[in-house]
């Protein structure tokens, strides 16, 4: 019998919520960017962390 | 994004100001808009990606006139007028008006391309209408540009999409629309994120807690390097396969040229048998004319000797050796024609008598015979001459005819055997096993570099353990500590989420391509999806997958597969739940506008790709000409169609080429000639 794969979702439920909170930031600056390539994204990331674990 | 209108002001053969609705829904989500060649429908396709993007395709000619050259024409020197195009559109619950506009000031009849400015307005839930401060980049973040060629293309150019070497750029788009490339970019950015965040640690957090730190901080360097080693030799790979595929197929047409080969064989040795034949002919003939070609002038001769022989046979006088009846005569005169007397028993007489013996009729009868035989011989002699040249001469013409096809053929097969691409065999099988040792160096380099930094991995996640157990003081390290545990602990799951969507999203596209692709093809071909993205086409040949050399038809047939099965992948991933949270209602929607989609395909094919594009677009914008979309096309969009338009194309010509077009029963205007000014107008049917 074959083991289930893993879900994205298992993955999301095992981080705590600032972790997916965190997670979904990153996403979303990284979506708002992507079509600039050199885009330099480390001072709204930081940002991003900073705004959860103030 | 679903397209409601767009306006196009002055811009290229579009004269004024001419609008389309275009707003449709998912049971008539087409709108089809016909136009003759020259009519405008590639312009109108390029309007979109103007007003989006500022950009034309290269196969627009003359992009500096961009307004109309009657509307130019009539602009005095120092005036202006505009030229622009209107996209109103929704995305993402809100709806936008995009405008891109350039006032174009007349200097000389030449036009200088105007620069353009965007604006983009969008329409708020209360109504209001807020105006974008940075259109551009907000038009990139709802259709990033190199996106949008699955969305906006010329379908006689489409089969670039999965030719050979557009690879690694489409990989990429298929990333950003799959929500890949997202996920791969925060996982390059959030270590320079925790780099920054334990620079404090470093700093506050006391030395054990510090030496921890900068151990960890090595061990990232390690891991960039390694990374940008991998990446490289990822890079390398590609290059190296991408070569060492391009040898294979190389030493196929190799494989190929063996029948040519063959037939070279035989035409030359038919060719210089040919050349003997024909030489021999030209020899035989030189032979004939200089053993027996004074022949060719007795005809004549033989006639009048003939006649002349035959004369003096009549008259007895044919030169015979000695006449007996002169004898005779001698004897009765008594007297020889010296004058000696010959009387009987003289030994003059006696000598006489004894030429009497020796002569006789008989003689001359034969002496007559052997002349016309000689003369009859002659002539039969001529006539031989004559057939036997008349045959030599034919040989030569025959073989000279087959001497010059056998020339030609051979000129012909060697032009294939010394194409440029067919280099020799044995130095194509020596490149390729040269490449492929050199790919298997750099696999091996690659399997213990992922080893590296598997182990670095580790090394980390210890590092970090014994991080979070060290003790910190200082308040702002401590802080920084918990903040780079964040990072980590995400990053770790995004590299993790990156791994299951990669895995999900390329059988999910690989499923959903055949499954397109099958709907259409009536060939026994299957696309296959690589690991990485790579597309290609296999047959089974009795169990065994074969790849599949692509025609243009089929191409296109696969690049409008792949298409329709990226749009609607997009669309149903970005409408399931996932990370980023939750999703608008028409998330991952786009149009699909294009031109000339059927322009290779046989007419079964053109009904299917028609009858799936419109199944499986969320909105489909179509521009064809009457011969490709009347028929087959227009029968399978019919029941899709919300809009239908026709670009109706006014020459100056004088000459009658005035046309209609038919459409639901009612004939339309598609061609007017006698126009004041030529111009492109664009008409709503419906």
């Amino acid at each position: 019998m074959m083991a289930d794969k893993r879900t994205e979702r298992d993955v999301l439920q095992e981080l705590t919520a600032d972790e997916q909170q965190l997670l979904k930031r990153v996403l979303e600056i990284e979506r708002a960017k992507l079509h600039v390539k050199a885009a330099d994204l480390t001072d709204d990331l930081l940002t991003a962390v900073r705004a959860i674990l103030p | 994004m679903r397209i409601h209108s767009i306006t196009l002001t002055n811009f290229r053969q579009f004269s004024g100001m001419q609008t389309f609705e275009l707003q449709s829904n998912s049971l008539k989500p087409v709108s089809l808009i016909f136009g003759a060649n020259g009519a405008g429908k590639t312009t109108l396709l390029n309007a979109f990606t103007w007003a989006l993007y500022g950009t034309m395709s290269e196969d627009v000619e003359e992009q500096d006139r961009m307004v109309t050259d009657s509307v130019w024409r009539a602009l005095p020197i120092g005036g202006s007028t505009e030229v622009a195009v209107e996209l109103r559109f929704d995305h993402e619950g809100y709806d936008y008006r995009l405008r891109r506009h350039a006032e174009a000031r007349k200097q000389s009849d030449e036009q200088q391309k105007p620069s353009a400015e965007v604006q983009l307005w969008q329409t708020m839930a209360d109504g209001s209408s807020e105006t974008i401060t940075a259109p551009q980049e907000r038009i990139y973040s709802i259709l990033p540009s190199r996106v949008s060629r699955f969305f906006f293309f010329n379908g006689e150019r489409i089969e670039k999409l999965v030719q050979k070497g557009a690879y690694s750029e489409v990989q990429q788009d298929i990333k950003a629309l799959l929500d890949l490339e997202q996920v791969e970019r925060a996982i390059d950015h959030l270590p320079k994120v925790d780099r920054r965040l334990t620079a404090d640690l470093k700093k506050h957090g006391g030395e054990r807690a510090s030496e921890i730190q900068t151990a960890i901080d090595d061990l990232r360097d390690r891991q960039t390097s390694s990374r940008d080693e991998l990446k490289v030799l990822e890079g390398d790979l590609a290059t190296l396969a991408e070569e060492r595929d391009s040898v294979v197929e190389l030493l196929r047409q190799h494989a190929g040229a063996a029948p040519i080969q063959k037939e070279r064989d035989r035409v030359a040795t038919d060719l210089a048998d040919a050349r003997t034949q024909r030489a021999a002919a030209i020899l035989e003939r030189a032979s004939l004319v200089a053993t027996r070609g004074f022949l060719a002038f007795t005809d004549e001769l033989a006639t009048k000797t003939a006649e002349m022989a035959a004369a003096l046979y009549q008259k007895g006088a044919l030169p015979a050796p000695l006449k007996r009846e002169f004898v005779d005569q001698l004897l009765e005169d008594g007297q020889c024609i010296c004058g000696t007397q010959l009387d009987d028993g003289t030994q003059a007489w006696h000598q006489v008598t004894e030429w009497r013996q020796r002569a006789g009729l008989q003689m001359v009868e034969t002496a007559w015979q052997q002349l016309s035989g000689q003369i009859t011989q002659l002539s039969g002699a001529r006539q031989e001459l004559h057939d036997s040249l008349q045959a030599a001469v034919k040989r030569i013409s025959t073989e000279r005819e087959r001497v010059t096809r056998l020339e030609e053929t051979m000129s012909e097969l060697d032009g294939q055997l010394n194409d440029p691409r067919r280099e020799d065999v044995q130095q194509l099988e020596s490149k390729r096993r040269d490449l492929e040792a050199r790919i298997g160096v750099k696999r091996e380099r690659r399997g213990a570099v992922r080893a590296a930094l598997e182990q670095i991995q580790r090394e980390i996640e210890q590092k970090t353990a014994e991080r979070s157990k060290a003790e910190v003081k200082d308040e702002l390290a401590a802080k920084a500590r918990a903040r780079s545990d964040l990072v980590q602990s995400v990053r770790r799951a995004l590299e993790e989420i990156l791994a299951i969507r990669k895995e999900e999203m390329r059988d999910r596209l690989d499923a959903k391509l055949k499954d397109v692709f099958g709907k259409i093809t009536i060939k026994p071909y299957i696309p296959r999806l690589s690991k990485d993205f790579e597309l290609a086409l296999y047959q089974d040949v009795n169990g065994v997958e074969l790849a599949v050399p692509k025609s243009t038809g089929e191409n296109q047939i696969l690049s409008l597969s792949f298409v329709a099965a990226v749009s609607e992948l997009a669309r149903e991933i970005r409408a399931e739940r996932r990370a980023e949270g939750e999703p608008p209602d028409d998330a991952g929607t786009y149009p699909i506008v294009m031109d000339a989609a059927f322009g290779s395909l046989d007419q079964n094919y053109q009904r299917e790709v028609s009858r799936v594009l419109a199944q499986m677009a969320p909105q489909l914008v179509v521009f064809v000409s009457k011969s490709q979309g009347l028929g087959h096309v227009v029968g399978e969009l019919t029941p899709y169609v919300s809009h239908l338009g026709v670009i109706v194309t006014h020459t100056t010509s004088t000459s009658d080429a005035s046309e209609d077009i038919e459409l639901e029963g009612v004939a339309y205007p598609y061609i007017r000639s006698l126009a004041e000014a030529d111009h492109a107008e664009l008409k709503v049917i419906k």
